[in-house]
């Protein structure tokens, strides 16, 4: 028997650990922060926010490592995949997550809902998005989606004796689920295409000619399930009440991060797996970006909360941001790059608005439209960031956002289409209307008086500070020097099509 | 054979989504899940038809068990109460359609779906080496962070559910009390708008029925 065994001994598989560094760095410094809080109980409420940021900053180090050495890493027969793309989006993720972890520092230690696995939960979800930008197969963007997601569910409802948080949580987990069901549901039938999980393999059977109808099913159904994870419109009902309840950090992380993760899954499996089908995804994707971009917008001009109003708005910025993936099949790697560079610049701006909001929010005790009256006269500084962040959500140069919207409506014209063309007229009205409500907040905050005449400056924290610097910083510089982004965003899926 | 898995499988689901009572739902559910291990027999997964029948069938439907009745949600749900009007029928209409646009895309396919199998080879030497194979071999980062995902999910839900001693105090009685009375309110002023004298009756036939079908699922278990 054990002469049997020994006969077809078992090949281990080659592991490439520095390819997998970011990934075991963040799940050590995951174990880490729950083991410490059994040992360490209330005592480590001043410091474990502290080492979750250290833990973020050296899962940068592996992948600034990884970057300079800058060739492109292949695992598990094309499964793992390390090359420019999954490096950006790496680096994006890690960083969201420092500055989220800045904003929930004194959020969550002031709160009566303090918890330690709060870090903990953080920094595994985002070990499913670091793994989700190098999984080129559907097991493991699979596995990588439910790593990312399962945590975000629960900090969600972390409030859990605020009703609203538990209804957050609980809408935005029976959405997630439903949106996974359908998501293998088109899985399942792609497998059944292709029989492979891998998708260059995918790619190749979903060209094939013969299996039109399920192919068309599997990819309608695949995006739907994504649909609903970066909340394009008709799949974005959960979002508004659901950023509304979560505890306003968290908020912040769900619109960037966990939206950017959507993204990276949707952009591998359309470049990779769909790209030779563009005429089942194109009409598909047209239709999202179109419906998000509008509807988005028009219900966040009626908000009179400002985080439901930047959920709608992050509604609309979803359909910018699948916009160019709507002309993919006429431009290839452009769409890439536009979707790219709009991620990495919405990142920045996003997450700077909250930054703003939750200072303010200190002082008010409120997220509605009337608390942010005359800000102005008592807490300038954050006025004039907060304004500089809503002038480039809304694309107005010289903040960064101006060159996300001028990338998209570039490559949406270079695709020299009438969809192409129209969807860029969509896109433009789109930003004019948002002009609206960003700068109707921007003139509340300068040009009201503040109620009841309080004017009590906001104490911000160190973490905040830090956090809104680092947003700050980094739009401007964005809109001031579009080449940086345009330089690291240059990157391409089809050229790793051979695995 | 493949039919009459299907078979078992389609009406098990449709019995979880139909039954009132939670505990048959939970019987249908082990229904569907007996029916999904025979597919497997049929593809020659034995290992897994077995996993099926011990995991899914045995400990998650009887832990499933175990949450109905611990709560006592082993009662009929009155689903006369609509809480958002309207919602019902658009999901019948929404349903329809996407029953109706599956459809259309089988019907009008060039390529008829012929059921046989995609793979004929044989699988290998035993089917239980391939399944190592692929979790030690390709997927072992995935298996492992299964692995990590698992126990957060579980971190998670304790810490969700565990009550810290510096809880503040519960929510008063009065204030429950209130609720419940705003709740029974709400019913009878939407059973009155349905129509008169019947508002007592069907309340007292619901009740019957809850009893009868929780006695008919202890007598089944």
């Amino acid at each position: 028997m054990i002469a049997q065994v020994l006969a077809q001994a078992f090949e281990s598989p080659t592991i490439d650990y520095h390819a997998l560094a970011p990934e075991i760095v963040l799940v050590s410094f995951a174990a880490l922060l729950i083991l410490l809080d059994v040992v360490l109980l209330e005592k480590g409420r001043t410091f474990i926010s502290a080492l979750a940021g250290i833990g973020l900053l050296a899962t940068m180090l592996p992948i600034l490592t990884l970057a300079i050495d800058g060739t492109d890493r292949v695992m598990f027969g094309g499964a793992y995949v390390v090359d420019d793309f999954s490096l950006v989006m790496k680096a994006m993720f890690v960083l969201s997550g420092y500055v989220v972890v800045l904003l929930s520092t004194n959020y969550i230690a002031e709160g009566d809902y303090w918890e330690n696995e709060y870090y903990g939960l953080l920094l595994a979800s985002l070990t499913g998005m670091v793994m989700i930008s190098s999984a080129r197969d559907l097991i493991s963007i699979f596995v990588a989606l439910e790593l990312l997601s399962i945590p975000v569910y629960m900090m969600a409802t972390w409030r859990k004796r605020d009703i609203r948080s538990n209804e957050a949580g609980l809408k935005y987990y029976l959405m997630g689920v439903f949106a996974s069901a359908v998501m293998l549901y088109g899985m399942s039938m792609l497998y059944g295409t292709a029989g492979s999980t891998l998708l260059v393999d995918i790619g190749e059977a979903v060209g094939g000619e013969e299996t039109t109808s399920i192919v068309t099913l599997a990819v309608i159904f695949t995006i739907i399930g994504f649909a609903f994870k970066v909340s394009a419109v008709p799949f974005h009902y959960w979002a508004p009440d659901t950023y509304e309840g979560a505890p306003t950090p968290v908020t912040a992380y769900l619109s960037v991060a966990s939206k950017a993760a959507g993204f990276v899954a949707l952009l591998q499996l359309v470049m990779v797996g769909f790209y030779a089908r563009d005429d089942v995804y194109e009409p598909v994707l047209w239709i999202l970006a179109a419906a998000s971009m509008t509807v988005g917008n028009l219900l966040a001009l009626r908000q009179e909360n400002v985080v439901r109003m930047m959920a709608y708005s992050g509604v609309a910025q979803a359909g910018f941001m699948l916009a160019p993936l709507a002309v993919a099949g006429k431009i290839g790697d452009d769409a890439v790059v536009a979707t790219v560079t709009y991620l990495l610049i919405y990142a920045a701006m996003n997450l700077g608005a909250f930054a703003v909001i939750i200072a303010l929010a200190r002082k008010t005790g409120s997220a509605t439209l009337d608390s942010f009256n005359g800000a102005f006269h008592y807490a300038p500084g954050l006025t004039v960031v907060m304004t500089m962040f809503l002038f480039s959500l809304a694309g107005i140069p010289p903040f960064g956002g101006w060159f996300a919207k001028f990338a998209v409506l570039a490559a949406l014209i270079d695709a020299n289409t009438a969809a192409g063309v129209v969807l860029a007229v969509v896109a433009a009205v789109n930003s004019v209307i948002a002009l609206y409500y960003y700068g109707g907040l921007a003139r509340r905050m300068w040009a009201e008086e503040a109620p009841d005449g309080d004017l009590t400056p906001v104490r911000v924290p160190v973490s905040l500070v830090a956090a809104l610097g680092l947003a700050a910083g980094l739009t401007l510089l964005f809109g001031v020097f579009p080449n940086l982004v345009s330089e690291v965003s240059d990157v391409s899926l089809i050229s790793t099509l051979g695995g | 054979m493949f039919i009459a898995a299907a078979l078992i499988i389609l009406s098990g689901a449709m019995g979880v989504i139909v039954a009132r009572n939670p505990v048959h739902s939970a019987l249908f559910l082990v229904q569907t899940l007996f029916g999904v291990a025979a597919l497997f027999v049929l593809q020659e997964a034995h290992f897994l038809a077995a996993v099926q029948v011990i995991v899914y069938a045995g400990a998650i439907v009887i832990l499933f068990l175990f949450v109905i009745m611990l709560l006592g949600v082993d009662k009929v749900e009155d689903l006369n109460v609509e809480p958002i009007a309207g919602q019902r029928p658009l999901a019948v209409v929404i349903g329809a359609a996407g029953i109706g646009l599956m459809l259309t895309v089988l019907v009008i396919a060039t390529d008829v779906i012929s059921g046989a199998h995609s793979s004929t080879g044989p699988l290998g030497e035993s089917d239980i080496d391939e399944i190592a194979k692929s979790i030690f071999g390709d997927y072992v980062f995935a298996f492992q962070l299964t692995g990590v995902l698992l126990t957060i999910a579980v971190v998670g839900a304790v810490v969700l559910a565990r009550r810290a001693a510096t809880d503040p105090e519960p929510i008063p009685e009065s204030a429950y009390d209130e609720l419940v009375a705003a709740q029974i309110a709400a019913r009878e002023s939407t059973l009155t708008a349905e129509g008169g004298d019947g508002t007592a009756q069907d309340g007292e036939e619901t009740t019957d029925d809850g009893e009868d079908s929780a006695d008919d699922g202890e007598a089944e278990t």
